[in-house]
């Protein structure tokens, strides 16, 4: 079938307007206003070309390279516990039985509501005074907790509250996965005397790996990016104990009104995050190949 | 970001006659070249500016009180251009 | 036998036990924030227990009734309404032309609408204020502050998956209709729109309600490019936090607000949220 090319673009073009206007143009001016000294309460006015300055100041920023450290502490810690509970639950909960589908509407809560809305839940599980957590752990265990003291019940109450936001996620893909994969390997291989370990190493995880694998690449995009549940739970504090790379931006850098450093560390954030995805990616691709 | 999705498993997996209207990619994936994976055009000019930003930012941060940058930029650009053309 | 059947029931006992307490700690921190959001200041202090008699309406009629939280409210509703009918309209334009057209390069356009949405939207929080208080303006007027940038930014992250998954359901409407349709004479506009849309309706529908979700839980744009005017709820739930300080009660009940339109359409597409966060790489 011949079709004019110019219609089928005339179609496109609405949205790829839209995505122009608010996706690419945004970031060639971020690129543009890095290299410029631009801060509208300093003498100079205007954009003053700084040349790599502002860049040169980020790698001896100690702010942001904790930031960037503790995002990736976070991002380890919540996608590895997430994923190995949610793979677990998903392998014991494959079977087919009365009143499941409850459940998993029950499981699909988390990924639906505002996680601003996420953030204010736990603060209010785990504040002094009438939180149900802070009571169990410091009147039921004798333990101090303090999220808004210690740096470090911070930082596991941060993981704890992601994991819980998205364990969810991954139980309901692992199952989708799970369902779509077929039973008669798996069966062969028990008639063939395999134990339940060697069917998991052999045939079902291998099975499993491109959803395992999407799995794992949104999972450290969305650890990558948190920025409104810890907002709402710990602020970034105490401290900068969970000021994590986004929230460093939204609650530091933006505020500062120092535009040319503002737009350095955007652009640099972006960098880290694409380069790591990217490299997770290519250890993806070549590890699935062999 | 482009070279992520292109080799996603299941665009990989998709049967050419389930996508009607898409045109043919506009880079071939190549291999051979002394890159440990096989790349594409648009993968090496990736890869040659994740490494040129790389450079600067660790040049800056450990060897420009000796050095200064534009070697970096010299180094990065020649390492750059044999990426595309060999890598 | 008995052994056996015995220990059927008890591994069917288990997985009943799993799920239970799975769910358990997914529900109990939501029905918590119920819990506070039901009760005074004074009910508050002491042993916390999760049973609650009387409910202190209190924490609700007072949001409901503040003409700023109105204001907050609505402006959510249009923002969510419109960018979900918006991004509806795009994607199905959009993947009626991938899908009905060779266009040169239209893979590597697909792919890239698809980065839109992997790239950290912090990255973009300053070049977005910049651009919304300085470049987009005429005259006095700028996209800063207004319900239009919000909906249009929202596309950003809406528009892609929404693609995704409308190509996916484009992809399942046989060509032969169409040019059995424009054998009969019939123009790409009327195809679109007496042919494909009626079957594409139902994956619209989850576009667009997914999307109307994600632009209405939406915090982070929400809170940075808009002042005053635009603000919708999620900043006002944030501004408990900030501003007014320890009002738990109400904080809980604006909290419930900002839940509920996501917990009435969970039910609809309880089935498709999987397919939507991992861009219909994932399917049930």
């Amino acid at each position: 079938m011949k079709r004019a090319q110019w219609v089928g673009w005339a179609f496109l073009s609405p949205t790829l307007i839209v995505l122009a206007i608010t996706g690419l143009l945004p970031f060639i001016y971020v690129l543009y206003v890095g290299f410029f000294d631009w801060n509208i309460f300093s003498a100079r006015e205007g954009l003053n070309f700084a040349g790599v300055n502002n860049y040169r100041r980020l790698v001896f920023d100690p702010e942001f390279l904790r930031s960037l450290w503790y995002t990736i502490q976070f991002t380890f810690w919540s996608v590895s516990i997430s994923l190995i509970l949610g793979f677990m639950l998903a392998q014991l909960l494959i079977k087919d039985f009365p009143g499941k589908t409850f459940f998993r509407v029950v499981h699909a809560l988390p990924l639906m509501i505002a996680p601003i809305a996420v953030g204010a839940l736990w603060r209010l599980m785990v504040i002094p005074g009438f939180g149900p957590l802070w009571y169990g752990l410091e009147e039921g265990l004798g333990f101090k907790y303090r999220i808004g003291a210690s740096g470090t019940q911070a930082f596991l109450t941060t993981i704890f509250m992601d994991v819980w936001h998205w364990t969810p996620f991954v139980t309901l893909t692992m199952l989708a996965g799970l369902s779509a994969i077929p039973q008669e390997p798996k069966e062969a291989a028990m008639v063939d005397g395999a134990s339940t370990w060697q069917v998991y190493r052999y045939i079902t995880i291998p099975m499993m790996m491109p959803i395992i694998l999407t799995t794992v690449f949104i999972r450290i995009m969305d650890a990558l990016r948190i920025v409104d549940e810890v907002f709402m739970l710990t602020g970034g504090g105490p401290g900068d104990a969970t000021r994590y790379i986004g929230l460093h931006i939204f609650r530091v850098v933006f505020p500062k009104t120092d535009y040319g450093y503002g737009s350095a560390t955007s652009l640099l954030t972006l960098y880290f995050t694409i380069v790591f995805c990217w490299l997770l990616f290519v250890a993806i691709t070549s590890f699935q190949k062999k | 970001m482009d070279t992520i999705m292109d080799q996603t498993p299941e665009t990989e997996d998709s049967p050419a006659e389930g996508r009607i209207g898409t045109a043919a990619p506009l880079h071939k994936t190549r291999s051979g070249g002394f890159l440990p994976i096989d790349t594409n055009t648009f993968d090496r000019y990736f890869i040659s500016v994740v490494l040129l930003v790389a450079i600067h930012l660790l040049w800056m941060r450990f060897v420009e009180e000796f050095i200064p940058l534009f070697v970096a930029t010299i180094i990065s650009l020649i390492l750059g251009f044999i990426i595309v053309r060999w890598g | 036998m008995a052994a056996s059947k015995f220990k059927k029931t008890l591994s069917w006992l288990g997985l009943y036990l799993v799920w239970i307490v799975a769910s358990l700690i997914v529900i109990v921190p939501i029905y918590w924030l119920f819990i506070v959001s039901a009760r005074s200041r004074v009910e508050l202090i002491g042993t916390p227990s999760f049973i609650q008699t009387s409910f202190f309406a209190e924490n609700y009629t007072g949001p409901l009734s503040d003409p700023v939280f109105q204001r907050y409210m609505i402006n959510s509703v249009v923002v969510a309404t419109s960018n979900a009918i918006l991004v509806a309209v795009l994607a199905l334009l959009a993947t009626y032309a991938l899908t009905r057209w060779k266009l040169t390069g239209a893979d590597n356009v697909f792919f890239w609408t698809i980065t839109n949405r992997m790239a950290p939207p912090a990255a973009f929080l300053l070049p977005l204020f910049l651009m919304y208080t300085r470049i987009f303006q005429i005259a006095n007027w700028t996209l800063f502050d207004t319900r239009i940038g919000l909906i249009l930014l929202y596309c950003v992250f809406n528009l892609p998956f929404a693609i995704w998954l409308m190509k996916g359901i484009m992809d399942g409407i046989p060509i032969e209709l169409d040019e059995a349709a424009m054998v009969d004479g019939a123009g790409v506009w009327s195809i679109l729109l007496k042919i494909i849309l009626p079957l594409a309706a139902p994956g619209l529908a989850i576009s667009g309600i997914l999307s109307w979700i994600f632009a209405w839980n939406e915090y982070l744009f929400a809170a940075t490019l808009t002042s005053v005017e635009a603000r919708t709820i999620t900043t006002g739930l944030a501004e408990f936090v900030t501003v007014t300080g320890t009002n738990w009660g109400e904080m809980a009940a604006v909290a419930m607000l900002a839940m509920l339109p996501a917990l009435i359409f969970l039910i609809f597409v309880q089935k498709y949220i999987v397919m939507g966060l991992t861009f219909g790489a994932v399917k049930e």
